[in-house]
């Protein structure tokens, strides 16, 4: 599959999960396919997948994006976030299953973020403006280590050999980056 | 309503991949009902997430993928709508627990009455509420496994602090706990635990039979 030239913004790709949602719009699916499946293939390749289990789990990851369109919440959440939150429980799930082999797959249990929360009235553009500059003030230490523990799922032993940090270290640097992410977010409010 | 107890960074990123089990998520849900700080955390991590997804360099599929999942979309039927909220006589409206039966509040000791939330599946944590009257001193007890709590209405103090309504308590096992609810209200809250309880316990003891049936 090519990859879309003409990148769409996420209001786009909000747009285009309500229509599968509401009309089961296989047009509007394919061409969600075709932008994020490469993307969620690289996302799982980067975090030590190998190709063929990157190839699956983006797959899955379309086909819960085609079922739990109507759980997605077009006012409130970020297109292109609430599929990386399904990637992300697809892999997690598949690594518990690995270890256990008696587990079965977990029922996708992926809550809409802020249904009704007073802030969404804000409107989700707003908010995310803030959030971006909330994230712009951390330092480069804090983005680095939320980064490769949150966004790129490695493993803490290997953030602490990138880093050159001892393991035990790694833990409170991550606790500590939220802290100050959790409060710079309550500046921006 | 201001906030000082969050869930752990790792019990949010749970949250966040919908990886938590049941209990627990019932539980995070209700804290962030009543937590405006969490809820912008996630938002942050959501548009974060987003962002990152989006600037990820392409990588192409194999040849047929996009023809191969096209093809599983009939079979994959749309999910069912949340099921019907049900009424309960809660003094505090959770929205977490609209989907789930309660059980009838059952005395556990002194002051203590201890109510089942119903979960489809039998999960890996089991999820209850506590009451309890103003003043009560619940015995210490240690948590194996862990134990995450969410105050719905009035408030306690132990060791770690006073926890009022909204306050997420989210304990990890090597915590010796002694709560005191505090004068001047009863105190509410919501408890997902995980694992065996101790059997030292008093209060462990008090439980474990209700919450083996």
């Amino acid at each position: 599959m090519a990859d879309e030239s003409a990148k769409p913004g996420s209001r786009d790709h909000a747009a285009l999960i309500v229509a599968v949602a509401e009309n089961r719009d296989r047009a509007a699916f394919a061409e969600l396919f075709s932008y994020f499946a490469p993307r969620i293939k690289s996302l799982l390749r980067r975090a030590g997948d190998s190709p063929e289990q990157a190839e699956e789990l983006a797959q899955e990851a379309m086909l819960t994006v085609w079922r739990k369109a109507n759980r997605f919440d077009p006012g409130g959440a970020n297109a292109s976030g609430w599929i990386f939150r399904i990637a992300q429980n697809l892999r997690i799930d598949a690594a518990r299953r690995a270890r256990r082999a008696d587990r079965t797959a977990s029922e996708f249990a992926l809550e809409a973020l802020e249904v009704d929360a007073p802030e969404a009235i804000v409107g989700a553009t707003q908010m995310e403006e803030k959030v971006r500059r909330a994230l712009a003030q951390l330092s480069a230490d804090q983005r680095k280590v939320i980064t490769l523990s949150f966004l790129e799922s490695r493993p803490h032993s290997e953030i602490a050999e990138l880093l050159q940090i001892p393991l035990g270290t790694v833990k409170s640097r991550i606790r500590l980056a939220f802290q100050r992410l959790r409060s710079l977010l309550e500046e921006v409010e | 309503m201001t906030t000082t107890h969050h869930p752990t960074e790792a019990t949010l990123l749970e949250y966040f991949s919908g990886t938590l089990d049941e209990g627990r998520r019932i539980v995070v849900a209700a804290h962030l009902e009543m937590c405006a700080s969490c809820r912008r955390l996630l938002s942050a991590m959501e548009t974060m997430a987003g962002d990152h997804l989006v600037s990820t360099p392409p990588e192409p599929l194999a040849q047929g993928a996009f023809e191969r999942t096209m093809a599983r979309l009939d079979a994959a039927a749309a999910s069912p709508a949340k099921s019907h909220p049900t009424a309960h006589d809660l003094p505090v409206k959770v929205r977490a627990l609209e989907s789930y039966e309660l059980g009838p509040w059952r005395w556990i000791g002194p002051g203590v009455y201890w109510r089942g939330v119903v979960l489809p599946e039998k999960g890996t944590s089991r999820v209850f509420l506590l009451r309890a009257a103003p003043g009560t001193h619940l015995p210490q007890h240690t948590h194996e496994g862990t134990e995450l709590t969410v105050i719905l209405k009035g408030a306690f103090r132990h060791e770690g602090g006073r926890f009022g309504a909204g306050d997420c308590d989210d304990a990890d096992d090597s915590v010796e706990h002694s709560p005191i609810v505090e004068d001047g209200e009863e105190c509410i809250c919501l408890v997902a635990m995980e694992g065996t309880i101790r059997l030292r316990s008093l209060l462990g003891r008090l439980i474990q039979p209700l919450v083996r049936l």
